[in-house]
């Protein structure tokens, strides 16, 4: 475990090391270094522009992600419970996968106007396949011994729904979800590129527009400082405590 | 006092495509004496599974008669008997721990809450696992978790202990130590036991009386009663098995010579 974190402070510190190096040899207007990419986080946190669209961009994060979630749950549920409904909708999920997220985003912002809505939307719509599929192959692969089992030992229908088949379901559903927000965050910063007036995504087109290297560089390692901070300070160790009996996890 | 009896039993299972039947069962009759031990012998497919899951309630999709007696004695009210069972493989709920899992078939049970912690403490020690009462399922070796298996059946008293193989999974050394365990514990219990094996050696180890399972379809070709004493180290036992794997291949199972 320490030996562990050891390697990971290791590991940051070349990373940061080599930054240093690079944008030394480098001009700033291409690779801003460490220093200047701090400072310009520090100004843009004094402007109070860092928290405000964070919260922006994290509250559609979230909407879209939930809305993908649910409807994630629901038809990969039933597409592992019903062999018809499997059949119906494989094909589709595969389509929906396919898909670019573009493609998806340009079709909620024309049918919904370039509103809160149509950004929910978009997101939902990119990450609902990815989950989808994780939920469909999780309850596929449900144990009927385990039910049987219950059912020798006179479980009721409830108890088999909730203490047999719920257990067995949920670190599928809990794998879609990491997996479905990684996808969420990446398209979140990409709609609001497209349609949207705020947010992390906007302020980094902004950048981009006034050839603002340093801003490039300063939103981008304060988002992925906040989801990699989400990932393994809340998911993770959430994840290794609901499922420390799966032995996979252990090792 | 009869524990089981099947008669008449029909059952078929759909084929591959659908369209027509496969018979396992027609016309199979057996029945089980009370707190009497009986290994139901056949080779793989020919039906041991579907029959213990028919007598265990699994599968109700059959026709005959079946009746389960439970062992309360003949004037007391009737209630559906109460069956162990234990399966090829442990099927133990993996999130929960031994403890829990045994917790889990007193509740599903509905035994009375305050019997559950001594019940739980007297089996896991006569299966020698209280230490690992707070194990999950995968910390535990193959024999371990066929002995929590095996303290979950008996856990709830039983009336009537099925078991499918149970030790075909492990390793010869565990099998033997786990079969003299079982006799133990069935000494001490006294329960009905259908036992299923393809082994001729454990059948005549284990049983009062072996039930030969052969044809297609099933039904009982041959019935052996065992009237010698329960030891490894016994001659007889030997012989025995020697004598019943000859019977059991003239009944045509050719493929037992592989498996035992
Ligand atoms: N669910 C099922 N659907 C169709 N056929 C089955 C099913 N279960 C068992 N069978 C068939 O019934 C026969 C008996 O199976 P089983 O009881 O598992 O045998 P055994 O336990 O003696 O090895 C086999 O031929 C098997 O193919
Ligand atoms: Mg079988």
């Amino acid at each position: 475990m320490l030996s562990q974190l050891v390697t990971r402070v290791v590991s940051i510190a070349v990373f940061v090391a080599a930054w240093q190096v690079t944008s030394m040899l480098i001009p700033p207007r291409y690779v801003p270094g460490p220093a200047t990419t701090f400072a310009k986080l520090i100004e843009f946190a004094g402007s109070g522009a860092l928290l405000g669209n964070l919260a922006t961009t994290m509250i559609r994060l979230l909407g879209g992600f939930a809305v993908a979630l649910l409807v994630g749950v629901a038809v990969g549920s039933a597409m592992g419970l019903y062999r018809r409904a499997e059949g119906a909708l494989d094909l589709w999920v595969m389509v929906c996968l396919t898909i670019p997220s573009l493609v998806y985003i340009i079709i909620a912002f024309l049918w919904l106007g370039l509103t809160e809505l149509g950004a929910i939307a978009a997101i939902a719509w990119t990450t609902f396949p990815a989950i989808t599929v994780n939920v469909w192959s999780g309850v596929k692969a449900i144990d009927q011994g385990l039910i049987d089992m219950a059912r020798v030992f006179r479980a009721s229908r409830a108890v088999r729904g909730f203490a047999v088949i719920l257990p067995q379901i949920l670190p599928y559903v809990m794998g879609a979800s990491r997996y479905g927000f990684g996808i969420a965050w990446k398209v979140t910063v990409f709609v609001e590129l497209m349609g949207r007036s705020d947010g992390v995504g906007y302020q980094l087109n902004y950048s981009f527009q006034i050839f603002d290297m340093p801003g490039v560089f300063a939103w981008t390692l304060f988002f992925v400082a906040i989801m990699i901070t989400i990932e393994l300070g809340i998911l993770k160790p959430l994840e290794r405590h609901l499922f420390r009996w799966r032995p996979e996890l252990r090792a | 006092m009869t524990a089981v009896s099947l008669a008449e039993i029909r059952k078929a299972f759909p084929d591959q495509e659908g369209t027509d039947e496969v018979l396992v069962f027609d016309g199979l009759s057996l029945s089980v004496r009370d707190r009497e031990f009986v290994c139901l012998l056949g080779e793989s497919g020919c039906g041991k599974s579907t029959l213990l899951n028919m007598v265990g309630g699994l599968d109700r999709d059959f026709s005959g008669h079946l009746a389960l007696e439970g062992n309360a004695g003949p004037d007391s009210v009737k209630t559906d008997p109460r069956i162990g069972y234990v399966f090829q493989e442990h099927r133990l709920l993996p999130w929960l721990s031994v403890y829990d899992n045994l917790k889990f078939v007193l509740r599903t049970g509905g035994i009375p809450s305050d019997l559950w912690s001594s019940s739980i403490s007297l089996w896991l020690d006569r299966v020698g696992l209280w230490e690992f009462r707070n194990a999950y399922p995968h910390q535990l070796s193959g024999g371990m978790r066929q002995r929590v298996s095996i303290a979950r059946a008996f856990v709830i008293d039983p009336d009537i202990l099925l078991m499918d193989e149970p030790f075909s999974g492990l390793d010869e050394f565990t099998g033997r130590q786990m079969r003299e365990e079982l006799l133990q514990l069935w000494r001490q219990s006294q329960k009905t036991v259908l036992f299923v094996t393809h082994n001729c050696f454990e059948a005549c180890y284990l049983a009062d009386r072996i039930l030969i399972l052969g044809n297609r379809p099933a039904r009982v070709t041959d019935e052996v009663p065992v009237d010698i004493p329960r030891d490894y180290e016994s001659e007889e036992l030997f012989e025995r098995s020697v004598g019943l794997t000859r019977k059991v291949l003239g009944t045509g199972l050719g493929r037992l010579r592989g498996q035992s």
